[in-house]
């Protein structure tokens, strides 16, 4: 039996498996409010949580904070103004891997919004398939946010945002269908994807449209960075909000992220000479 | 020459070359990568009766490289005596997922109920997977048959992932990682992954850093299994294939940088 | 109020997801598994909502008169499917598989199959010795390719050995590395989301 320590299971104080060490090992939990063998994780995450809340409160005492240039992020408006020129409709789609509660499909809203933005000051029409009923929902009310913040609520198209399917390659054949008809002069690839990446990014660059891509799928960037002008790696994707909106609470989580991210490389140095200095040591593993 | 021009000319040499190689059957002999050695030294040690669980999260579209996959490791599965649970947590695995097993099960006279069953879809993943980890029967209380979990004498002594020895998820996605996140991570579940070839770098973190038990991955991992299990199949038959796209793509290569370095040289003479 | 109730409720949900985490006592068990099979009831009514709101924008484009022949069979396919399920069932031997395993396969199977077919015409163009970093992962890519398949154990013994070791080490790192911050990236985005800073999702950001 694996990892019983961790389980409960009320109705085991009746109904036991005829394993004495099962029943006892219930009996004894009940009362058990925290599970100690999740207490690295605990910490660890009390941590992170600390680190983005002080540097939240940091930002508000006064220092702004500047962010590297994103190329991906800095050609949305050259993406907007080309299929403006053209007279083409853009294209947008998260993907097939997410769903709303991942921070991927989130992230890609963040850009969404100022896609909209921007089309909606143009007058350039957006086209928004998706794969998830719940995203569709989501979509429509971000661009619709948009249009009335750009100041052009009327140029809102509900039906250009629209769900497909949810069978990964019937939604690659139906977004590929449109790239093929409608022929967009930029196409917007940011959220979760899996291996209908390429087969989007080759059609897209076969019509010769502009393209950003963004994925926190590791493997699909080394198609996107091949397929697309520009991709945005991993990470990039989350911080797109802080850079495109510029708002000081979300630039100071980014900055979170970077300290964090110091420490787990301190600790990954301080481990590997421990390692070598002792190869019999533990201590670094949880 | 156009680029659409020159995409056709590469779409017809892939097309024929995958084509003709299926005509001709070559024989790699013997073949095994330790990842694949590692998952069928697992079953293979696994004493009589013990439960398994195989997950077919995958969709009708990888069928073709993810059948021979699914073959090997289900066949070595019923000639060694162990009992499987089979679910799939993708809507397209389903009837994929039931045809495979009693495929297999009637090649080894196993019975179904009581050798092995297949408890069928269960959608949102995670929380389906969650659930499991807490109460099997509650996740499904009837299986793929629409017969009630309390009439299938295999089902009786499973309760949750602490009577499943270990997860074989055969995936084409990242439904995999799931698995491993939250079988794995939360409920302490060993997992071993049946992949596509395209998805299996993408698991390499997860492998090294022992999260995932191990992988069989694509044509050649299905090859290799049927190798270690003596009995030739779908992968073996696709190594052909596998090899001559691959060289394909090589030549393909070269020829982009000659055309390339000659138009370098073409331009730098202009200047 | 219409904004900070839906924050509220993002925030409660948010943590007790967060602290049930930690605990095994029955009461937290209990509030997970219900949030578990809630999750699931709101799943399916969305997908109520998805096909509905397909149905809806075909019906609107046929009228307008765009894209005929594709919205026919989208629309043939939604209403046919169900009609065959609910006569025959969806079990083996039904007549709603046969279509299943007969056309909707082997049709995905083929857009799947596409993938090879691009990946031949996005390697000729991509891969191209313009640099030195691009020569070397030009070559690192054909010593994997040939590494990949039976060939590289009947040209020498080290070929599988060097693609085993530039797969698990030089490029498991780069890739790890991204992974970190991709992982650091979801955690402040879901603080952000959970404590309400980041509100794109709402309407009447």
């Amino acid at each position: 039996m694996k990892n019983v320590g961790s389980r409960f299971i009320i109705f085991a104080l009746i109904l036991t498996n005829a394993r004495d060490a099962f029943a006892d090992d219930i009996a004894g939990q009940a009362s058990i409010w925290f599970d100690r063998a999740t207490l690295p994780t605990l910490i660890l995450s009390v941590i992170c949580i600390a680190i983005v809340v002080y540097a939240i409160r940091a930002s508000k005492s006064g220092r702004g904070i500047t962010i590297r240039e994103i190329p991906g992020l800095a050609a949305v408006e050259e993406a907007v103004g080309r299929a403006t020129e053209m007279g083409s409709p853009m294209l947008f789609t998260p993907g097939w891997g997410g769903d709303i509660q991942r921070p991927t499909t989130i992230a890609s809203m963040n850009i969404l919004s100022t896609v909209a933005e921007k089309a909606a000051e143009y007058d350039c029409r957006l086209i928004y398939p998706t794969h998830d009923p719940v995203i569709m929902a989501v979509a429509q009310e971000v661009v619709k946010e948009s249009c009335y913040k750009a100041g052009y609520p009327d140029r809102y198209r509900p039906d250009d945002i629209f769900y497909i399917s949810s069978s990964q390659f019937g939604y690659a054949a139906a977004v590929d269908g449109y790239i093929s008809r409608t022929k967009p002069a930029s196409v917007f690839l940011l959220g979760t994807f899996e291996a209908e990446s390429l087969i989007l990014a080759e059609t897209a660059n076969s019509i010769g449209a502009m393209q950003i891509a963004g994925t926190d799928s590791t493997i699909q960037l080394a198609f996107f960075i091949v397929a697309c002008d520009y991709t945005l790696i991993g990470e990039e994707l989350f911080a797109a909000s802080g850079y495109l909106s510029r708002n000081p609470a979300i630039l100071s989580s980014v900055r979170a992220q970077d300290i964090i991210k110091i420490l787990i490389v301190l600790f990954v140095i301080i481990a590997m000479a421990w390692a070598t200095i002792d190869p019999l040591s533990t201590w670094w593993k949880f | 020459m156009t680029p659409a021009g020159i995409r056709w000319i590469i779409f017809a040499g892939l097309f024929a070359v995958v084509t003709l190689s299926y005509l001709v059957v070559v024989d790699f002999g013997s073949l095994s990568s330790p990842e694949v050695q590692k998952s069928y030294d697992y079953l293979e040690n696994l004493p009589e009766g013990a439960v398994v669980m195989v997950s077919f999260d995958h969709e009708a579209s990888s069928l073709p490289e993810i059948q021979p996959i699914a073959l090997a490791i289900l066949r070595h599965i019923f000639r060694s005596n162990l009992k499987p649970v089979g679910v799939s947590l993708f809507a397209e695995g389903t009837a994929i997922g039931y045809r495979l097993m009693n495929k297999t099960a009637g090649e080894f006279g196993k019975k179904y109920g009581t050798d092995y069953v297949f408890m069928g879809f269960k959608p949102q993943q995670i929380a389906a997977i969650l659930g499991m980890g807490e109460s099997i029967k509650n996740i499904f209380p009837e299986d793929y048959l629409g017969t009630p979990v309390e009439k299938l004498p295999l089902m009786a002594d499973i309760e949750n992932y602490d009577d499943i020895e270990m997860v074989i998820s055969i995936a084409d996605g990242s439904l995999t990682v799931h698995w491993i996140e939250y079988a794995g991570a939360k409920y302490g579940q060993p997992v071993m992954a049946g992949l596509t070839a395209a998805m299996i770098t993408s698991y390499d973190p997860y492998l090294s850093s022992g999260q995932l038990f191990s992988v069989v991955g694509g044509l050649k991992g299905a090859a290799e299994y049927e190798s270690l299990i003596g009995r030739k199949g779908g992968g073996t038959r696709g190594m052909m294939a596998q090899t001559t796209t691959h060289l394909y793509v090589i030549v393909l290569i070269i020829i982009g940088n000659i055309f390339y370095f000659r138009s370098k040289t073409k331009s730098g003479a202009k200047q | 109020m219409k904004q900070r109730l839906p924050v509220i409720i993002c925030f409660l949900a948010g943590a007790i997801m967060f602290l049930q985490y930690f605990s095994p006592h029955p009461v937290a068990r209990s509030v997970y598994s219900a949030i578990l099979d809630y999750w699931q009831i709101i799943f399916a009514f969305t997908l109520l909502v998805g096909v509905a709101a397909y149905v809806k924008s075909n019906l609107k484009q046929i009228s307008r008169g765009q894209d005929i022949p594709y919205r026919l069979v989208a629309i043939a396919g939604i209403i046919l499917m169900p009609i065959l399920a609910i006569i025959g069932g969806i079990k083996i031997d039904s007549p709603f598989l046969w279509v299943f395993e007969n056309v909707i396969a082997p049709m995905q199977a083929t857009v799947f199959s596409l993938l090879a077919f691009f990946v031949a015409s996005a390697s000729f163009r991509g891969f191209r010795a313009r640099n030195l970093q691009a020569s070397i992962l030009l070559g690192t890519a054909l010593i994997v390719l040939v590494g990949r398949v039976p060939i590289a154990d009947m040209i020498s013994e080290y070929f599988p050995k060097l693609t085993f070791w530039i797969q698990n080490y030089p490029s498991m790192s780069a890739r790890r590395a991204i992974l970190i911050g991709i992982g650091l990236g979801s955690m402040t985005t879901a603080f952000r989301v959970i404590l309400g800073i980041e509100r794109t999702y709402l309407k009447g950001e």
